[in-house]
């Protein structure tokens, strides 16, 4: 119980997947425009990326490693991944149009978003166990949610600043980002 | 239907090709890879234990499973076939995660031969001094028979080390490690 | 378009990471010494170069509606390659590009030209389109690094600059300095093209 609390709070505060370790960056700088679109992106993150945590996870324990084809990991998890965010679509258009409508927009986007696989691969590195992985998985998903909301809040904010013309568009939004970055260095040698 | 079919051979195609070629480079490289890492652990091993002629993994025979969780690894050094020396690997926790060192000890005199800082995650240009020589060497030949101590002034007594400026914490989860080798140095090969 | 301008496309008028802002991640993360702006850019370059020659050599035989599966598996198995390369005559710069390498794959500048350039043009031009592409994000990933190593660590590719009193500023390869870095160079690069406007 301590392991998963520990893992909870490193992945959200200490170690955020976004301002920290650089995963995401595409949809964080690309989706953080309005806060509706950041919250529906990061619901679609989290959902993807737990299942994948699964997936990937018993992909490598149940076929990698008993066939000693290990360096075969990027391509299965990237095909697993990509063929789940399909499936994923095709079910939620089938099963649930509210939610489609919702979410479908920021699914196609997730397959190419480095931190589902990135994580899934973390996962198997620290040799975490199935409830970790799904743990740290969903943690770090968390930590982009928290990251991207944020942000949205200062961009949504910053629209009605005046901000000098070369500073307009990504440079402001990167800036903004590292002071985020800033903030967050605080939480390191919380644990 | 006979259309999926055909694609799906395609893409089986696709993947079987690929991962042909890669079990290929695969066979190419790992040779490489298992020797090269090899001998980055022996290099590591004579920097900690210098007189060492060969050293043997004993970790199975000395940590049981779950009492130790700083002290990951025991290696003993033979010289003429006896032991004459003990390289622990070690994994205290520092700012920023596990700081993996290498800790080398003289059975004969009791006395850290010298420390590594294999692998660490300390913020760069505080913690992260913490595996360049001028602190390693702080603690060579320091007394394995009491606790080495971290303080920021200059040392006064012979196991006091002193502490990287504004890396405290870093300095001390070392000298954890390297004292929690040294208890188990001191049960398991000093005889009293 | 002529050939020339392939190569330099790649370069100037749509350098991947400073006009077109993709591959961002990379270009955050591993830019803390020009070493590893460098390894990067190599290990980029040759997954692009090889991927678009095999999908260019590919591109009548690959069908239209399955032709995304397969350009992943192309790049992601040339990424592989590339990884256990480095991996056993490149230890060091393995261990500190780290996760980064597996993660080429999902690096949008790979897939995108595959899909928009390789699977159009024939292979010598996709060759340049590579080369262009894969030169360009170097010198980008090779200016970030610069910045964040002379200004973080008070060194230029492990050389030290300056004398032992010099005091760098830490927060440039702390994670802030990467943001900090590529957001004053796009701003930079901004003004200047407002200039010359």
């Amino acid at each position: 119980m301590q392991e998963m609390f520990v893992i909870i709070i490193g992945a959200v505060f200490i170690n955020n997947i976004v301002l920290s370790q650089f995963l995401g960056i595409c949809p964080f700088l690309g989706v953080s425009k309005k806060l509706s679109s950041a919250v529906g992106m990061g619901v679609a993150v989290t959902f993807v990326m737990a299942l994948a945590a699964i997936i990937t996870w018993l992909v490598q324990q149940l076929v990698l490693v008993p066939l000693g084809i290990g360096y075969l990991q990027t391509i299965a998890f990237i095909l697993v991944i990509a063929s789940l965010v399909q499936f994923v679509e095709m079910v939620i258009r089938k099963t649930s149009p509210d939610l489609y409508r919702a979410l479908g927009v920021y699914l196609p986007l997730i397959t190419t978003n480095c931190a589902v696989l990135g994580i899934a691969i973390v996962n198997i590195q620290k040799s975490y166990t199935l409830a970790s992985s799904l743990v740290n998985s969903v943690a770090n998903a968390l930590g982009f949610t928290l990251a991207l909301v944020l942000m949205a809040g200062i961009r949504e904010r910053l629209e009605d600043a005046d901000i000098p013309k070369s500073l307009q568009g990504m440079p402001i939004s990167l800036i903004t980002a590292a002071l985020m970055s800033v903030a967050f260095l605080g939480f390191t040698g919380l644990l | 239907m006979r259309n999926i079919l055909k694609l799906g051979i395609f893409l089986l195609v696709v993947a079987g090709v690929a991962g042909l070629a890669l079990s290929y480079v695969n066979t190419l490289t790992e040779p490489i890879v298992i020797s090269q890492e090899q001998e980055n652990k022996i290099n590591s091993f004579k920097e900690v234990y210098p007189e060492a002629e060969t050293v043997k993994d004993e970790s199975s025979k000395y940590l049981k499973s779950d009492e130790q969780k700083i002290i990951t690894e025991v290696n003993v050094a033979y010289k003429n076939g006896n032991p004459v020396g003990v390289i622990y690997t070690v994994e205290p926790k520092g700012y920023a995660g596990a700081v993996r060192t290498l800790v080398g000890f003289d059975i004969a005199a009791k006395k850290i031969t010298a420390i590594k800082v294999l692998s660490q995650k300390e913020t760069p240009g505080l913690g992260a001094k913490s595996s360049e020589a001028s602190f390693m060497d702080r603690f060579k030949g320091k007394s394995a028979e009491s606790a080495v101590e971290i303080i920021k002034k200059e040392p006064v007594n012979g196991n006091q080390v002193l502490a990287i400026t504004a890396a405290t914490i870093t300095s001390k989860a070392v000298a954890s490690g390297v004292n929690a080798a040294r208890e188990h140095f001191i049960a398991n090969f000093v005889k009293s | 378009m002529s050939l020339a301008k392939e190569f330099s496309k790649g370069i100037v008028s749509d350098n991947p990471l400073f006009r077109l802002t993709l591959g961002m991640c990379p270009s955050l993360a591993i830019t803390t010494s020009v070493a590893n702006g460098i390894g990067m850019g190599a290990a980029f370059t040759a997954v692009l170069l090889a991927s678009n020659i095999a999908i260019s050599l590919l591109r009548k035989i690959i069908p239209d509606s399955i032709r995304i599966p397969c350009y992943i598996v192309i790049i992601a198995s040339f990424v592989t390659i590339t990884e256990m390369v480095m991996h056993a005559y490149a230890p060091a710069l393995f261990k500190s590009l780290g996760i980064f390498i597996p993660l080429i794959v999902v690096n949008c500048i790979i897939l995108g030209r595959a899909e928009a350039f390789a699977s159009k043009n024939g292979v010598f031009a996709s060759v340049l389109d590579a080369l262009g592409m894969g030169v360009g994000y170097t010198l980008a990933l090779v200016i970030v690094s610069t910045v964040r190593e002379v200004l973080g660590a008070g060194t230029f590719y492990g050389i030290p600059l300056g004398g032992a009193s010099a005091q760098s500023a830490l927060i440039m390869i702390l994670p802030p300095g990467g943001f900090i870095a590529l957001g004053c160079i796009l701003a930079l690069l901004n003004k200047l093209q407002n200039k010359t406007r």
